[in-house]
């Protein structure tokens, strides 16, 4: 195998804060290298220096059999780096194949499109990839999985020898996943190399050859994936013996305080659930399942089409804001979309769910405020220095806990978390994961909606599987193993028992 | 924790400083280009020409009304309505005080009830019918303006004031006196300066409005629609119902000019007065630093933004050599500029940056 990429000595300080001392990385051609880190780590920064975006301090790269000392964008696209990012950058109003050949469009010499042969190379890149996709559909019409697809076709089409992708699997489901990773190998087989960069092991564990792992901007470890296990990663990551054991311990559960009759709405339909005081319970299913609308519709944000949600034995409904007095909250999924407000301090962006209850005394009283802050600042050990700072100087994993801390503050004692762990590195989920038990431990209920079977089994109580609208089954903590749940959740039950009968 | 543990760096302070309130520094800067076109004039500046900014109706009512469309663009709308509706609102007024034989109460209900209802129309069409603000607010400027023209043609002068297609506040009321030689026109003398009373008014509402924008939740919710209207909602904010209420506030914020706008000038004709005023209150919101985009920018900055505008008005009428038709011209080019400085600024400061960088890394 001959070395497609090789970094090393590289130094990169933002105003006199070290972001990345002297760090390497090689990556062979026809590789899955998959590169590790918790957030603030360092990837995006090398990562960013790699394809010219960011001017590098000292080091050296070498691409190809050529060294780069000053890249620029253009110069580390023409070479073949493509970054695939995490936020699709595909344009939704235009087709698949002008997608594909955007700027880039072939023209005769007239300079009008030639946008027959453009279709047809773009069906034969598909085909030779294996991606069912017609190049005439409008993006727009897509699933998130389609367009991740069509990114990282875009990128091959352009001749990329290097592709980096910055967490791939976010927003996909497992099937798409494992498609995904079909393509991958495949390409990979064409002599194609790969910066994979992801938080979830068992992906890592079944697509990477090798990984490095850096920590607070310094090269900890690389070797081959099959050489080590994700205890040991883990570790590298975090810096310290990940203690991977089972947190969860059996509490006394009080009375019912949530129940779900026949609740139907947009995505599922006869949901019944009964929830008791301090009990954790975890949904989980596939995208489309419906678990996340049940969530949704149970905060108000999605309308009710039959049935209750009732709260202490009161039906409630309405806006967000009813279920707010009802002492409720919800932590949305997609930090980003619906719980970052980029224009504002990190204290304002705590502040603003505790003011719609408190909307009677309208002035705001700025010491108070503060002091709630530091309390809850303290209990969720937020790195922040400056609550007037702005919101987006956080990394994810603390922005995270500023909208956790957002929700605790309108003392709410039922907890709806919607895929908290979204994006989020190693080390604050099992932090995050902490809290939801210690929640738990005082009093509060919580319903999570996650795909981390791992984690379900860490704290939940029960735990509800949905398959395509509906309750699949309900487990009981002893009963949750990684395989039963995804039985459920990919309905492979039911095509079981088909083919016996 | 070693919060703010950092010592302070005079020159990160100025560059602080100048990009939080960089309004400001744009009317000193206007300002001293107004001192020297006045003197290059062979006047004196004295002060007589800053109470004359204070009180120009480019400031007093263009302002007060911009200070509504600051919170209205903060939230991600616009208001083209604002000149109609202060042309109809001002008509009402005048009416009202002259049917009454001048009472003062009576007038002021009228101006902020009319103002009100404008601006809830807007709101409501906006907010809960949910239809882009900028074709609403072009119907109801069209509709506002035509309204008052059509009725102030078929209204009996007694109540019109005027027989020439305008409103009038009439002269022979008792109330006249104050209202337009007092409060309207009249102004207060400290040492050698007089500061306008209606300037007291509009810094009166100025800061009241700093309060509300920066001191109240409800403050915080109008720049948290702008800012993601989505997380608004999903923290409990009735996004819809503060989308009315800042169109419903700028409301009466124009039935608070239109009665200065009665007071200060004592007449509107609906054919000419306000026109293109909702342009020279974006205007004085950009120029105050409000981000387009919606969710940033600061009441304060609003104020400065209505301070320099009028300057640059002053500017341009004070420079013989221009032509009454190519004045417009030039207001047009000022404004491109200095808001090329504000949002150009930060991209070239980036771009010097990171060449110094790329000098100071070390070369193999």
């Amino acid at each position: 195998m001959n070395t497609m990429l090789q970094m090393w000595g590289i130094s990169k300080s933002f105003g006199g804060v070290h972001a990345l001392t002297d760090v390497h990385l090689d990556v062979e051609k026809g590789e899955i290298h998959a590169l590790l880190g918790e957030n603030g780590a360092g990837k995006s920064t090398l990562m960013n220096i790699l394809t010219g975006v960011v001017p590098l301090d000292e080091g050296h790269i070498e691409f190809d059999g050529k060294v780069y000392t000053y890249p620029t964008i253009r110069q580390m696209e023409d070479a073949g780096i493509a970054f695939v990012h995490q936020e699709l950058s595909v344009i939704n109003d235009l087709t698949v194949y002008e997608n594909i050949f955007l700027n880039r469009e072939i023209r005769n010499k007239w300079h009008v499109l030639e946008k027959k042969q453009m279709i047809d190379q773009t069906r034969e890149l598909f085909q030779r990839l294996g991606v069912d996709m017609d190049p005439m559909t409008m993006v727009s019409e897509l699933k998130t999985s389609e367009k991740q697809l069509l990114e990282i076709c875009r990128a091959l089409h352009a001749n990329a020898k290097l592709l980096i992708l910055d967490e791939p699997t976010t927003a996909l489901s497992n099937e798409e996943i494992s498609h995904l990773f079909e393509i991958l190998k495949k390409m990979k087989a064409e002599g194609t190399s790969f910066i994979f960069i992801s938080h979830k092991m068992p992906e890592i564990f079944a697509i990477a050859d090798r990984y490095t792992v850096f920590r607070n901007g310094r090269f900890i470890s690389s070797g081959l994936i099959r050489d080590t296990d994700s205890r040991r990663l883990t570790s590298d990551m975090i810096g310290q013996e990940y203690a991977d054991k089972d947190v969860y311990h059996t509490r006394t559960l009080g009375d019912v305080v949530l129940e779900l009759k026949d609740f139907t709405g947009h995505g599922f339909r006869d949901v019944n659930l009964r929830v008791q005081k301090g009990e954790i319970v975890a949904f989980t299913g596939l995208a489309g399942s419906g678990a996340s609308e049940v969530l949704q519709t149970m905060f108000g944000v999605l309308p009710i089409v039959s049935g209750s949600v009732e709260v202490h034995g009161k039906s409630i409904s309405g806006n967000i804001s009813r279920f707010m007095e009802h002492r409720m909250a919800m932590l949305p999924s997609n930090r980003k979309e619906n719980s970052v407000i980029p224009d504002m301090t990190i204290q304002e962006n705590f502040q603003i769910a505790e003011h719609t209850l408190s909307r009677r005394k309208p002035v705001i009283h700025q010491k108070k405020e503060a002091a709630a802050f530091e309390r809850l600042h303290t209990m969720l050990r937020i790195k922040s220095d400056d609550p007037q700072d702005p919101i987006n100087s956080l990394s994810g994993g603390n922005q995270q806990k500023i909208f956790l801390a957002r929700w605790l503050n309108t003392d709410a004692d039922i907890l709806i978390f919607d895929n908290p762990t979204q994006g989020v590195d190693v080390g604050a989920k099992a932090e995050i994961y902490q809290l939801i038990l210690q929640f738990a431990q005082e009093g509060k209920t919580v319903i999570i909606n996650t795909l981390e079977i791992p984690e379900i089994k860490k704290v939940s109580d029960r735990c509800v599987v949905f398959y395509d609208g509906a309750v699949a089954k309900i487990f009981n903590h002893d009963e949750i193993t990684e395989q039963s749940v995804m039985m459920y959740s990919t309905n492979a039950v039911a095509e079981a028992r088909k083919s016996e009968a | 924790m070693t919060r703010k543990a950092n010592k302070i760096q005079p020159h990160k302070l100025l560059a602080e400083c100048w990009s939080k309130y960089s309004y400001i520094f744009v009317f000193v800067l206007i300002l001293i280009v107004y001192a020297i076109t006045i003197n290059a004039n062979g006047n004196h500046f004295n002060p007589g020409h800053i109470s004359g900014i204070l009180s120009s109706q480019n400031t007093v009512i263009v302002g007060t009304m911009a200070i509504g469309m600051a919170m209205i663009i903060i939230t991600g709308q616009i208001d083209l309505s604002l000149g109609s509706s202060l042309v109809l609102c001002t008509g009402v007024t005048i009416v009202s005080y002259n049917a009454t034989g001048g009472n003062v109460l009576v007038m002021l209900l009228a101006a902020l009830g009319s103002g009100l209802i404008c601006g809830l129309i807007n709101g409501v069409l906006v907010g809960y019918a949910k239809m882009p603000a900028f074709i609403v607010t072009l119907g109801t400027m069209l509709i506002y303006r035509s309204l008052t023209l059509s009725v102030v043609r078929e209204m009996d002068p007694a109540l019109t004031g005027s027989s020439s297609s305008q409103f009038s506040m009439i002269s022979d009321m008792p109330s006249y006196e104050f209202l337009r030689m007092r409060f309207g026109t009249g102004s207060l003398r400290l040492g050698s300066i007089q500061i306008p009373y209606i300037s007291f008014l509009f810094v009166a509402i100025t800061l009241f409005f700093i309060f509300l924008m920066s001191n109240t939740k409800y403050g915080k919710s109008v720049y948290a629609v702008g800012s993601n209207a989505k997380t608004a909602r999903l923290t409990g904010i009735n996004v819809e119902g503060v989308k009315v209420s800042v169109f419903a506030v700028t409301g009466l914020l124009v039935g608070v000019a239109s009665f200065i706008q009665a007071c200060k000038i004592g007449n509107v004709t609906p054919a000419s007065s306000g026109t293109s005023y909702e342009m020279y209150a974006i205007a004085a919101v950009v120029l105050g630093g409000v981000s387009m985009a919606g969710g940033r920018g600061k009441i304060l900055g609003v104020f400065f933004g209505a301070l320099s505008y009028t300057t640059i008005n002053f500017i341009i009428v004070s420079i013989p050599a221009l032509s009454p038709d190519i004045q417009n011209t030039f207001q047009g080019l000022v404004l491109i500029v200095v808001i090329l400085v504000q949002t150009a600024g930060p991209v070239i400061k980036e771009k010097i940056i990171s060449l110094r960088q790329r000098a100071k890394a070390p070369k193999q």
